[in-house]
């Protein structure tokens, strides 16, 4: 059901991705990973411009938002997505290293579904991230495509 | 060369010398240094009792000008009933003058006629004498030579009307020319004379009296007219100096609000530069460290087969070197954001608090034999979320430091109790530490033993210290190397248990 549908991950940071992508690599679902490198890459994959333009229609099962990231960060991403009715059902993790109550207070109020801090050991981190793959990108039911974003 | 050098000082010598000559006139320069001496008094002061010395100055001016004001026109209002008096005095003196004048001449046409009539005067006189004499005495108290020239004028009148009751006696006795020579001549006209002199020298006096007076007067109305325009000028300079010093000290007090209010915006500032200080390091810092941790752990799985056991090692101390700095990081913010976090301030039941901490703890107290003893504390006011860290702090660290022993014995109990005050401890027997480094326990990453023998970033105590103090405590400890610890708090108390 939900097996074709991707899971966006953005992270500036290329060794970040690359361990979370080994973590999600462990669980088999590696394939289905688009990785955007800023935010605005992630605004472009959604609304499927630039280098996105020729995607297949449809939202991802989950979008993994980093934080601190370059041109546009993971608040403001967060924030119009949750304004757009078409990607307001996408389930938002904001996976981030930052733990100060202002960011988990924001993203919260801007409508995110969960914040995870980013453990410095790897075990953790690898069980987190295949936690997460696989409750939103496996487990997880969708919302209805109606409500997504294909024209 | 060396004549001139040694002619210099005499032509420096020379202006040195001129001036002096002058100074000579020593009025001048002791009138200088009369005034110089208090003027540099008052300079030396502090402001504030410059103030206090320039008030009570004007203070004492305006008493002693009261004062003074106040017996000149008491003199002046005297004065003026005095005056009072000579004009009564004056008027009194015309009276008695002029009655017995009329007595006397009555008196001498009664001897003439025998006219009964004529001896009415007489009598009045005889009957107003006393109140004559007392009104006399009145109006001359105070003043002796008058009170003399009373003295004679009353016996004057006495020896009058005494000649004339004689004249009367001898005419009804003997008849008319027994008496016909005092009937022509008057039976008292020595006596009249006499009196007429004294009253004239009486009303002279008076008159000079009164003159003296309005000279007397005059001036002192004079002289009160100023002081009393110098005691409004004081007055003037008060209320000037009052009014300068409270303008002083609103420009000073707006001068000062302003640097208040400029402090609190730098403070603010580095403020809000220590709060992205502490949120970049919890955001960047962490992430090298995820990167060595994760990177060790696919190289060990990469190469898993071809490791020897040196190397598996070497990879396991990276790892845990690098998660040893990501707890530490960790411990650092939370420490950072003790300092920063808004406080609650409620009543805060520790036995309460204490159950549930040692519920935390039971996982670490398994397979451990310790004895507890735990007293009845107070409830304190303070934030119940800090105060569960600080308890859970000293009593993890009792745990920890008596894993070493068999039978470990903690005690939580009350040192002291006052009013609005608890002094709470937290006692162990474990290890102990050695009291020459008991400044050090409470210090941020302060370790007083090695990392092998027990493990901790040394956060802990720093925390405690940080809760304690802004809850408006005190924290200190007691040790002995190997006999046991004991850590005292105090903690604002809600009310007293009695």
């Amino acid at each position: 059901m939900t097996g074709a549908k991707p899971i966006v991950l953005a992270e500036d940071n290329p060794r970040d991705a690359e361990l979370a992508l080994a973590a999600m690599e462990e669980q088999n679902i590696s394939d289905k990973v688009v990785l955007c490198h800023d935010g605005a890459e992630v605004l472009d994959y959604l609304y499927c411009r630039g280098p996105f333009a020729s995607r297949m229609k449809g939202n991802p099962a989950v979008i993994f938002l980093d934080i601190k990231m370059p041109k546009v960060n993971g608040l403001e991403v967060l924030r119009t997505i949750k304004a757009d009715t078409h990607l307001r059902p996408i389930p938002v993790v904001m996976l981030t290293s930052s733990r100060e109550e202002r960011d988990l207070g924001e993203s919260y109020a801007l409508g995110a579904n969960a914040y995870v801090v980013k453990p410095v050991e790897f075990h953790q981190f690898v069980s987190a991230v295949k936690e997460l793959g696989t409750f939103w990108g496996v487990i997880n039911e969708p919302p209805p495509q109606g409500s997504g974003s294909g024209k | 060369m060396e004549s001139p050098t040694k002619e210099q000082p005499h032509i420096s010598l020379v202006p040195c010398e001129g001036p002096e000559p002058h100074s000579p006139p020593p009025s001048p320069a002791s009138d200088e240094s009369f005034w110089r001496a208090p003027i540099m008094w008052f300079l030396s002061l502090t402001i504030e009792r410059r103030i206090l010395a320039g008030f009570s100055l004007v203070f004492a001016g305006i008493l002693v000008i009261s004062t003074v004001s106040y017996r000149n026109t008491s003199a002046v209002i005297a004065n003026s009933g005095l005056d009072t008096r000579s004009h009564e005095l004056v008027q009194l003196l015309t009276n008695i003058d002029m009655a017995m004048d009329q007595t006397e001449n009555n008196h001498r046409r009664y001897l003439v006629t025998g006219e009964e009539l004529y001896l009415e005067s007489y009598q009045s006189v005889i009957k107003q004498r006393p109140t004559f004499i007392r009104y006399l005495e009145h109006l001359t108290e105070g003043v002796p030579e008058q009170q003399e020239r009373v003295a004679l004028l009353e016996r004057m009148m006495d020896q009058q009307l005494a000649a004339e009751a004689h004249a009367i006696t001898v005419l009804t006795n003997r008849g008319f020319e027994a008496v016909k020579k005092m009937a022509l001549e008057g039976a008292a006209t020595r006596e009249i004379s006499e009196i007429h002199k004294v009253v004239a020298e009486m009303e002279s006096y008076e008159r000079q009296a009164l003159r003296r007076r309005v000279l007397e007067s005059a001036a002192t109305t004079t002289n009160t007219i100023v002081l009393l325009s110098i005691g409004a000028l004081l007055q003037f300079v008060l209320l000037a100096a009052v009014y300068y010093l409270i303008r002083h000290d609103i420009t000073e007090r707006r001068r000062v609000a302003d640097e208040l209010q400029r402090r609190g915006e730098l403070l603010e500032a580095a403020n809000k530069e220590l709060e992205s200080f502490s949120y970049s390091v919890s955001h960047d810092l962490r992430a090298p460290l995820r990167h060595i941790d994760g990177y060790a752990s696919l190289l060990r799985k990469a190469v898993t087969e071809s490791l020897n056991e040196k190397a598996t090692r070497y990879l396991q101390t990276i790892s845990d070197s690098a998660k040893q700095m990501g707890q530490l990081i960790d411990d650092l913010l939370v420490f950072s954001r003790m300092g920063r976090q808004e406080m609650l301030q409620t009543g805060v039941d520790l036995n309460q608090l204490i159950r549930t901490i040692l519920y935390d703890l039971r996982l670490d107290l398994q397979g451990r034999e310790i004895s507890w003893t735990i007293a009845t504390l107070p409830e304190v006011l303070g934030d119940p979320a800090m105060l569960r860290q600080v308890f859970m702090n000293l009593i993890a660290n009792a745990v920890k430091f008596t894993s070493t022993r068999t039978r470990a014995h903690i005690e939580v109990g009350i040192d002291r109790l006052n009013s609005g005050e608890v002094v709470i401890y937290v006692r162990d027997n474990g290890v102990g530490f050695d009291m020459q480094y008991a400044g050090k326990l409470f210090g941020v990453f302060q370790r007083l033993h090695r990392m092998d023998e027990f493990e901790g970033t040394g956060i802990g105590l720093a925390n405690v210290r940080r809760i304690v103090h802004r809850h408006g405590g005190r924290t200190w400890a007691e040790g002995e190397p190997d006999k046991g610890a004991t850590f005292y708090l105090t903690l604002p108390t809600r009310r007293l248990r009695s």
